[in-house]
């Protein structure tokens, strides 16, 4: 895809960039924001927080940001290119190739192996089939699995399912990762394995880590917190 | 290239396909019904066709029938009078020898009579067909006894008016088992008759069964039996095939002589043998046409069980999307599921007709035709596509935000 932006010098090039995002939703005649005029700009490498109160706006501004929803009006830019623009299709590309998701439910796909899950991104990537095995392997033993290739999801702890569904995130090498509630479903141990190795892949790989929860402890561990109420954002930096 | 290729896609939903084994069963199932009727249908009314075509060689061949009533139409479908003037019409001595007289080219012109009757040997009592003809018959309609059975009854014989008859092979078995029929006496209708050949097995159980539970007769013996001299049916046998159709027309103008154009047919095998096949086809088409119609039922028991599928799996799809699917990989994937279910079923439904077709071919003619497993494959593989582009298209139209959210 050409852009006709490539000749323009821009001195800084955000990774994403939100512009007077608003999202609005209809419930039978009544109109509600869930997000009001949000902007926010987010660079290579920065591990970013967005917490807030249960129905404040924190997964309506992921999903926007990992082009699963649209925004009511506003512009989303990634990589300089105006999402509004591309269709069904080339979101498709953007969500194999810049994004990985990590959910609270893990979204693993059932009656399918941990090798088999972490490669699903793949078959709609360009990267050869020989290839992808020794890709997923080595992401499963990145997450410490590497004894769990066969494993179905139903035979795996929540922990360990939770790091399959880290391991399939990053096996395209993203450039974000946008994880909603990943430890919502796990106890504090095995949340804190996950959270390390979000800021494992932040620190090694300079991978943007986008982390929604409504824990204020795991809010704190990243650079940037933002805060939405009312679908307003609010934004702290971390000392 | 589009990404994923179509092999991908293909091994995706099959992979999907063979999680649900039971289900995948079930739901084939009934595509495997349709098919495998459809493929029996058709091979018994093909095998069929090819057993009376047999029999029909196995009568003689460049023969002639000069028959009562207008039995064929001009398009050689069987006409609508035709009982009625078999009722009606029946032809004399007179008629023969003017035929002999003046048609030069050909073989023999027979006479034939058929009667029911009842032949008893001994304690034995069983139904035969009484077939009065010329001492020719043996020769021209392959019937003559082989080494060792006797012979057929000749010219002499004929001209005695002589109490003699060959039996029909089934005939002879039930009416004497193991002991030689050869020189006995049979009663048929308390009339003796001796026993001086067994005829060559005609074979078959269907329809022309009757040629093996028969006793020949000479002509004359049969006049007997009736109580009259009408003779009901004329054999001709023409030299060579190429004279059939001249003969045919010779013989039409000389019959004409003495008959009305409606009171008689003069018919060779092929006509009588493709009236026949226009009925079976016929009644083939129509019949796999009814067992077609579960096909139609298979595919919308597929379209059930895609959108219910499709319903089942929408976290699957959402999660699908979120990693980089297009809706034409969704859309593919699912229609995939679709045709892989119908074909399966019609490759199993295709196996099992041959199966039972085989099974059925120990006492039934029937025979499997290329162009019917053709024909039910690519039924299968359409009804896989247009009952699953439905489903597939709604899976593929699904917003990936409302799929991830589904519980």
């Amino acid at each position: 895809m050409k852009t006709k932006l490539s000749f323009i010098a821009i001195k800084k090039v955000f990774l994403l960039q939100l512009k007077n995002i608003t999202k609005t939703y209809l419930s039978g005649t009544s109109e509600f924001d869930a997000l009001k005029d949000v902007s926010l700009k987010i660079s290579e490498g920065e591990f970013i927080s967005i917490t807030g109160p249960s129905g404040s706006g924190k997964s309506t501004l992921m999903h926007i940001i990992g082009l699963l929803d649209n925004p009511t009006s506003g512009e989303v830019i990634l990589q300089g290119k105006d999402i509004a623009r591309l269709n069904e299709s080339e979101l498709a590309v953007f969500r194999n190739k810049i994004l990985g998701f990590v959910f609270q439910q893990f979204n693993l796909l059932s009656k399918t192996s941990s090798l088999e899950n972490v490669m699903l991104p793949l078959l709609y990537s360009d990267i050869p089939s020989e290839k992808r095995k020794n890709l997923a392997l080595e992401m499963l033993a990145k997450v410490n699995l590497s004894g769990k290739l066969k494993n179905l999801p139903s035979q795996l702890s929540g922990g360990e399912q939770q790091r399959v569904a880290i391991a399939r995130a990053l096996i395209n090498n993203p450039k974000i990762i946008l994880a909603d509630e990943p430890t919502g479903n796990l106890d504090s141990k095995t949340g804190r394995e996950v959270m390390d190795l979000l800021h494992k892949s932040n620190k090694e790989e300079k991978r943007t880590i986008i982390l929604v929860t409504h824990d204020p402890d795991l809010a704190n561990e990243a650079e940037r917190i933002l805060v939405i109420k009312d679908g307003k954002i609010t934004e702290r930096q971390n000392a | 290239m589009l990404k994923p290729t179509i092999t991908e896609l293909l091994k995706t939903s099959l992979r999907s396909i063979l999680k649900n084994k039971g289900r995948t069963a079930l739901t084939s199932l009934g595509i495997i019904i349709g098919v495998t009727s459809v493929i029996l249908l058709t091979s018994i009314g093909n095998g069929l066709k090819n057993y009376i075509a047999q029999q029909f060689e196995s009568l003689g061949s460049n023969l002639i029938y000069v028959l009562p009533g207008k039995v064929f139409n001009e398009s050689g479908g069987f006409g609508m009078n035709a009982a009625q003037g078999l009722l009606s019409t029946s032809f004399s001595q007179k008629d023969i020898q003017n035929l002999k007289k003046n048609l030069d080219t050909v073989n023999v012109v027979i006479g034939n009579v058929e009667l029911a009757g009842k032949a008893k040997y001994r304690n034995k009592k069983e139904d035969v067909t009484i077939v009065a003809t010329g001492y020719e018959y043996g020769k021209v309609s392959n019937t003559i006894p082989k080494e060792g059975k006797g012979v057929w009854f000749s010219k002499e014989d004929e001209a005695k008016k002589a109490n003699v008859g060959v039996l029909g092979a089934d005939s002879a078995e039930k009416l004497f088992g193991n002991e030689n029929p050869l020189g006995k006496t049979v009663i048929i209708n308390s009339k003796n008759i001796k026993i001086i050949g067994v005829a060559e097995k005609k074979g078959g159980g269907l329809g022309a069964g009757h040629l093996d539970e028969t006793i020949y007769v000479p002509l004359e013996v049969g006049f007997s039996f009736a109580g009259n001299r009408n003779i009901q049916s004329i054999l001709l046998q023409t030299k060579n095939k190429e004279e059939i159709d001249l003969i045919k027309k010779q013989t039409e103008k000389i019959m004409l002589k003495n008959f009305e154009e409606d009171e008689f047919s003069v018919a060779d095998q092929s006509q009588i043998l493709s009236s026949i096949n226009s009925i079976l086809g016929t009644l083939t088409i129509a019949l796999s046409g009814i067992a077609a119609i579960s096909l139609i039922v298979g595919g919308i028991g597929i379209m059930n069980i895609m959108i219910a599928t499709v319903t089942e799996r929408t976290r699957e799809i959402g999660l699908r999307k979120a990693v980089g699917a297009t809706p034409r990989a969704i859309l593919l994937q699912f229609l995939f599921e679709a045709v892989i279910l119908s074909c399966l079923g019609g490759l199993i439904g295709v196996l099992l007709g041959g199966a039972i077709t085989q099974a059925i071919n120990q006492f039934f003619p029937a025979k499997v035709t290329f162009i019917s497993v053709f024909l039910a494959f690519g039924v299968s593989f359409a009804v896989g596509i247009i009952f699953g582009v439905t489903p597939a298209r709604r899976a593929s139209k699904l917003s990936p935000i409302e799929a991830l959210r589904y519980e």
